[in-house]
């Protein structure tokens, strides 16, 4: 029997030599579970590259929501001094709508919390629903955190024993009248520094989830003590307002004053994170335009949560440098020579094996192939050279991306689509200055006003500008000798910072005539002379003057002195992004910087439990890859089929209720076709494999007991 | 996420979604909006072409901005080909007729290859199994299947094309299921022989013409046009469509569940199975990594996962404390798994009510000693742990840094526990391990239908109880039988407690009321016996098995 089969237990415990005292093992956890991967060079790159962008989500969580926030708090804040002007035994409380993502609502408390303390008050309490199921739990959580709140804050810089000192308060003595006691006690003390430092905030995050009856018994308990102690609520509200209304009836909502706030909506936030931390050439990681779409494509159709996206991305990362040293390369520029030089013969050999290496080899001649495939050496250098024009590419790429996020976002149509994401997925998969929604975005902007064509070349200045910055440690030239001549290599440096200080030239000049050039030059000679022609002509021949006018419309725009600057401008933009937004994957070595294994990833990702059983059930070969199970159709049955399979797709083709009977007989039929029906019904092997399958169909859900007629199961599936 | 399952519905729903938006955005609506006729002549004035008309302009425009902004997105990249298609796993059938599992039994004889099979030999087969099936219950009388015989001899000398033939033989199958609706609920003793006629018509011929005949009912059938309607007519009427067979009519049922274990699987699949297995073990580092990385992990496919699981514990958990749950076992609580956590393994003397509170000290408990707990838990979809208070402790416990849970599924609908809040706190990534190796511990709690009816688990604890009674409570638990049998009726209500006491006095094995009750205590605390409360105060004595169960059992006490 094993160990872990019991008919009177079902957990089992193995405490693998972990006892609780010991001390020795409060360092030794986490490096037994480490060092597993510790020392690969994959591991190292992958943790570097993970803590760089959770620290960049950390700033730009800060950025967003401290707006927000910053609002709440300064509405806690001025209650705090204007509360002799209050009315008696009312309670201020900001209403935080929060949108239907709860997942993500988490940090968003988190930090409102953090800034509520640093600012406002130490006594914050947090009371989730499912700590809360009654009055009396609510109560004593908000007062504990409150009297505590102060310490948990001490508890994560100091060590405990300053802690243990101070007397801690059960949770069971936790009333509002100690809350009070406790409270007058230490007024008189502080009372005169500041009255704001002495604000109660009680949150409840989630507003919903809460039981109505105690939400309204704790605001009438609060709302009685207000006068005594400044008590503020907030709110978390994830549908509407009228969500409060519904669940208050009027003599609890009388004593709240309510003041709603609204916070961004979660796709906004993901744009935002996209395009700040993942679309950018700072994080040597990039998500090729597939798994990119499959990433946006879960938030938007299934789970609409920020949080679960960075997971999935971080998954993907995870992924993408699990078990293989070359990943290593994904790494900032600078340590790029380092890695280069670690780099093992096998590990070189496997670069040599990717595939977007061919093409590059194919362009070179016979004596640099050679010594690409025989000097490890030279083919370092060579390695060297691509990746940093990879950097370049990815570096220009993203710039440009940008640009044209500029020029097309307010067009009519929207055929690229509105946020740098969207224009993302579509440049990642094919050449964009090929497909004809490009081309129309191009033929739209030949009729752009001078006013709306010179802000969108300002804004797009404005990104270059940005971006020049961005970089201003200028790439590092090779400092290891040239001992090859690895100038034979073909590498048209056309892109990176040169590429984009030529832009920034070109759109300052483009600027500039844009803005001087004179729309008004409409009467000309050629104009005059179309008219007397006109003039001349039948009027009753209606397909000249048909033609007559085209032709009119276009000697128009030629005369234009903008329009002749506009179109040289699009020309010149057509150019930038058919040279700047190449997509990737016709790079040398695209494969260590982008992610694009999207078929794997997304099994993890999302799952298919369902189709899974599916799969196994009706067609075992795909798991199998036995020889004895092929069917010729999705439907068919033959005997060598596993019991369960058979049971399968014999109770598929019964109604509602399965009679077992006729169930039974028909599988034996399957699988003793030759033997009299008498003794086949009979023989208790059969009868042993139908039972076991039935059972295991009931375990999978496909099937239950009815008490409906003798012998009968429902069919729980259609 | 959500979704557990992927479909590839995605198509028609983007496609309702359209028409919903067309309904929305269609100029129709608007302008009926418009054109509202005023009741009044002065509202009339004012509402006169002229000046209608920018106001109408001014609408049509909106409409053109409206649709630009709601032209629907339709993911891209979340469905690919090697999706299952949602059709093959959701679609309903036509109707499904007592024929269906006939016909599929049928094709798969004649399909198989066997080298023993004479072309000769297969329709006798078939012959044979049909008969079984269609001798049933009742014996249709001759005059009557002379009838029919006539009747098809007929129309296939009338329409010599073979087409016809099967174009009208098709027409069978929807008139027989509406008969079959018919005769299920006849009772089998008061059939008449019309009915039996109607029975026997549509399996006839299907007998007869064999094969090719039967491909083409069966293309006809896969060409039926599903409309939701079908569903609801389908499930509207309340009958049951099927047999009257039970597994009474086996005169062997004796499963015993112990013998279970050794059913012969194929060598080839033997083979296969274990070299399926072998793959996932190649998984188990990496498992480790994404487990360190305070993902968790979801395994799902059909077969058992215990052995996947016990071998990456064995090789790979070693040095971690580790919790073992099995979610299917029937009396597991979620309190058993937290004092498991807090007072077996953390030390602690009690398990904090409060669902906030383990969390935090479970947290700390295990930061401050540093260490990593392995929660594997086998079905987390176990009937114990489907409830919303057992999954949010679970996930709220997997949430923990500290703690590293590993969860198999195997209910098809089990993705449906989790709520968006909870897959957001499991963060789970889903494996595929379908290993096909059989369910024998999961399912060995189950009273297994088909064991079930054998009842032998019932008889033998009755048994052991009765063993152990003394000889009057012996005496006194066969009256309450032997009433129980007598009185054989839809609704029993019981034996009145009145009736037992005087049948016991007689029989002297009590002698007073006092003494009688002090006896069915016992049968009470066993559940042999359930006491019943009438309207008018008695008390009715019931003994709550299946009176076949009690017959035998009587039978083995006398016998």
């Amino acid at each position: 029997m094993e160990s872990t089969v019991s008919v009177s237990k079902g957990v089992f415990l193995f405490t693998n030599g972990f006892k609780k005292g010991k001390t020795n093992k409060k360092k030794s956890g986490k490096v037994l579970f480490e060092k597993i991967f510790l020392k690969e060079l994959w591991y190292e790159t992958y943790k570097q590259n993970w803590n760089y962008i959770e620290n960049e989500l950390q700033e730009l969580h800060q950025k967003t929501y401290s707006l927000l926030l910053n609002d709440i708090v300064n509405y806690i804040k001025n209650h705090g001094i204007s509360e002799s002007s209050t009315l008696e035994g009312i309670i201020p409380s900001a209403t935080l709508l929060t949108g239907v993502s709860q997942p993500d609502h988490v940090s968003q408390f988190a930090s409102l919390i953090d800034i509520i303390r640093n600012e406002v008050t130490p006594h914050v309490a947090l009371v989730n629903s499912q700590d809360a199921p009654t009055v009396k739990h609510l109560v004593e959580n908000a007062v504990w955190q409150l009297i505590h709140g102060k310490q948990i804050l001490d508890y994560d810089e100091e060590s405990e024993d300053i802690i243990t000192q101070t007397k801690k308060l059960k949770k069971n003595q936790c009333t509002m009248k100690t809350l009070k006691n406790w409270y007058l006690s230490k007024s008189p003390m502080k009372k005169k520094s500041t009255t704001t430092k002495r604000m109660l905030v009680i949150i409840i995050p989630d507003f919903e989830s809460f039981n109505c009856n105690v939400l309204q018994d704790f605001v009438m308990i609060v709302s009685s003590y207000v006068s005594t102690m400044p008590i503020v609520f907030v709110f978390g509200v994830a549908t509407s307002v009228s969500a409060l209304h519904k669940s208050f009836p009027y003599h609890v909502s009388s004593k709240l004053l309510i003041k709603v706030f609204h916070s961004h909506a979660s796709p906004v936030y993901m744009n935002q994170v996209l395009e700040d931390i993942f679309l950018t050439h700072t994080s040597p990681f990039h998500l090729s335009g597939k798994a990119f779409e499959l990433l946006t494509d879960v938030f938007l159709f299934y789970d609409f949560s920020v949080t679960g996206l960075i997971q999935s991305i971080k998954y993907c990362m995870m992924d993408h440098f699990y078990g293989d040293n070359l990943k290593s390369l994904c790494c900032d520029r600078d340590k790029l020579e380092e890695v280069i030089m670690e780099l093992s013969a096998d590990d070189l050999e496997n670069l040599r094996q990717l595939m977007s290496f061919r093409p590059f080899l194919e362009q070179q001649d016979c004596v640099t192939k050679i010594s690409l495939f025989n000097d490890d050496n030279f083919f370092r250098e060579a390695l060297y050279k691509k990746m940093n024009r990879l950097h370049d590419y990815l570096y220009s790429f993203y710039m440009c991306l940008r640009l044209l996020c500029v020029f097309v976002k307010d067009l009519p149509k929207n055929m690229l689509g509105k946020s740098v994401r969207e224009i993302y997925t579509k440049c990642a998969l094919e050449c964009v200055a090929n497909t004809s929604a490009f081309k129309d975005c191009m033929q739209l902007l030949k009729f752009q006003s001078q006013m709306k064509l010179v802000e969108s070349i300002k804004s797009a200045l404005k990104i270059v500008n940005s971006h020049l910055q961005a970089v201003s440690p200028v790439r590092p030239l090779r400092s290891s000798p040239t001992k090859n001549n690895i100038n034979n290599i073909f590498i048209n440096d056309d892109l990176g910072e040169n590429f984009v200080k030529s832009l920034r030239v070109h759109l300052l000049t483009f600027l500039r005539q844009i803005e001087q050039a004179n729309t008004d030059t409409t009467v000309s000679t050629h104009d005059s002379q179309e008219t007397e022609n006109a003039d001349e002509n039948v009027p009753g021949n209606r397909y000249k003057l048909k033609e007559k006018l085209l032709k009119a419309t276009r000697v128009d725009r030629v005369q234009s002195e903008f329009e002749m600057v506009r179109s040289r401008f699009v020309s010149y933009l057509e150019d930038v992004f058919s040279a700047g937004l190449q997509p990737a994957h016709a790079h040398t070595f695209h494969e260590l910087l982008l992610f694009g294994d999207v078929s794997r990833v997304r099994r993890h990702v999302v799952g298919a439990p369902r189709g899974a059983v599916h799969t196994a059930l009706s067609n075992p070969v795909h798991y199998l890859q036995c020889s004895c199970c092929h069917l010729p159709s999705s439907d068919s049955v033959i005997d060598t089929l596993p019991d369960v399979c058979l049971a399968y797709k014999l109770h598929r083709e019964c109604g509602k209720h399965i009679n077992l009977y006729d169930w039974l007989q028909a599988f034996a039929a399957v699988l003793r076709p030759e033997e009299d029906d008498e003794q086949r019904h009979q023989d208790p092997n059969i009868q042993l494999r139908f039972t076991r399958a039935v059972a295991e169909l009931q375990f999978l859900g496909f099937i239950k007991s009815s008490k409906r007629k003798t012998d009968h199961v429902m069919r729980l599936t259609w | 996420m959500a979704s557990g399952f992927r479909l590839r519905f995605g198509e028609s729903q983007t496609k309702v979604v359209d028409d919903a938006d067309e309904i929305l955005d269609s100029p129709s609506r608007r302008t009926t909006r418009i054109r509202t006729k005023p009741k009044k002549y002065g509202d009339f004035l004012d509402h006169t072409p002229t000046k209608r008309r920018p106001y109408k302009e001014i609408s049509s425009s909106e409409e053109d901005e409206v649709t630009d902004e709601t032209g629907v997105q339709k993911p891209t990249a979340l469905f690919s080909e090697d999706d299952v298609e949602g059709q093959d796993m959701f679609k309903f059938k036509s109707r499904h007729t007592k024929l269906d599992l006939q016909n599929k039994v049928k094709a798969a004889i004649s399909s198989s290859p066997k080298p023993t099979d004479s072309p000769m030999k297969t329709p006798r087969k078939l012959a044979a199994f049909n008969s079984s099936l269609t001798k049933v219950s009742q014996a249709t009388p001759k005059q009557v299947k002379d009838i029919i015989k006539k009747r098809i001899i007929n129309e296939v000398a009338s329409d010599s094309g073979e087409s016809d033939f099967s174009g009208s033989s098709s027409d069978f199958v929807p008139e027989g299921s509406d008969h079959d609706e018919t005769d299920s609920q006849s009772s089998p003793a008061a059939s008449s022989d019309e009915e039996e006629e109607e029975e026997q018509k549509p399996k006839k011929p299907v007998s007869k013409t064999g094969k090719n005949k039967e491909t083409k009912t069966k293309v006809k059938d896969s060409e039926y046009f599903v409309t939701p309607d079908n569903y609801f007519m389908m499930h509207s009427s309340k009958k049951i469509a099927t047999s009257d067979h039970t597994l009474a009519r086996l005169k062997n049922l004796n499963v015993n569940e112990n013998d279970l274990d050794d059913i012969e699987i194929s060598v080839e699949h033997k083979k296969s199975i274990n070299e399926l297995n072998q793959t996932y073990t190649q998984l188990f580092n990496k498992w480790l990594y994404i487990l360190s990385e305070n993902f968790n992990i979801i395994l799902y496919g059909v077969g058992s996962k215990r052995s996947v699981l016990q071998q990456f514990q064995k090789q790979k958990l070693n040095d971690f404390p580790c919790i073992v749950v099995n979610g299917f076992f029937p009396s597991l609580t979620i309190k058993n798994i937290l004092e498991t956590i807090v007072i077996d393994l953390l030390e602690n003397s009690h398990v904090p009510s409060n669902v906030g509170d383990v969390v935090n000290l479970i947290d700390t408990q295990l930061t401050e000693n540093g260490i990593d707990l392995f929660l594997i838990i086998h079905n987390i979809d176990g009937t114990m742990l489907r409830n919303a208070k057992a999954q949010s402790m679970l996930a709220s416990i997997s949430q923990i840094k500290n703690v590293h849970t590993i969860a198999t599924i195997d209910h098809i609908n089990a993705p449906l526990l989790w709520d968006h809040t909870k897959l957001s706190r499991f963060k789970f990534t889903w494996w595929d391990v379908t290993t096909f190796v059989p369910y024998s511990e999961e399912t060995s709690y189950e009273n297994s239908l088909m064991t079930h009816r054998s009842g032998a688990l019932q008889l033998s604890s009755l048994k052991s109880v009765y063993q152990s009674l003394t000889s009057n409570a012996k005496g006194i638990f066969k009256i309450i039988i032997e009433y129980q049998l007598e009185n054989q009726k839809q609704h029993y209500q019981g034996l009145p407690f009145k009736d037992l006491y005087s049948k016991c006095r007689e029989q002297f094995l009590v002698s007073s009321d006092l003494a009688l009750r002090a006896q069915l205590t016992e049968f009470l605390d066993h559940k042999l016996v359930k006491m019943k409360r009438t309207y008018d105060g008695s008390e009715n004595l019931v003994i709550p098995i299946d009176n076949v169960l009690m017959q035998q059992f009587l039978d083995q006490q006398t016998s």
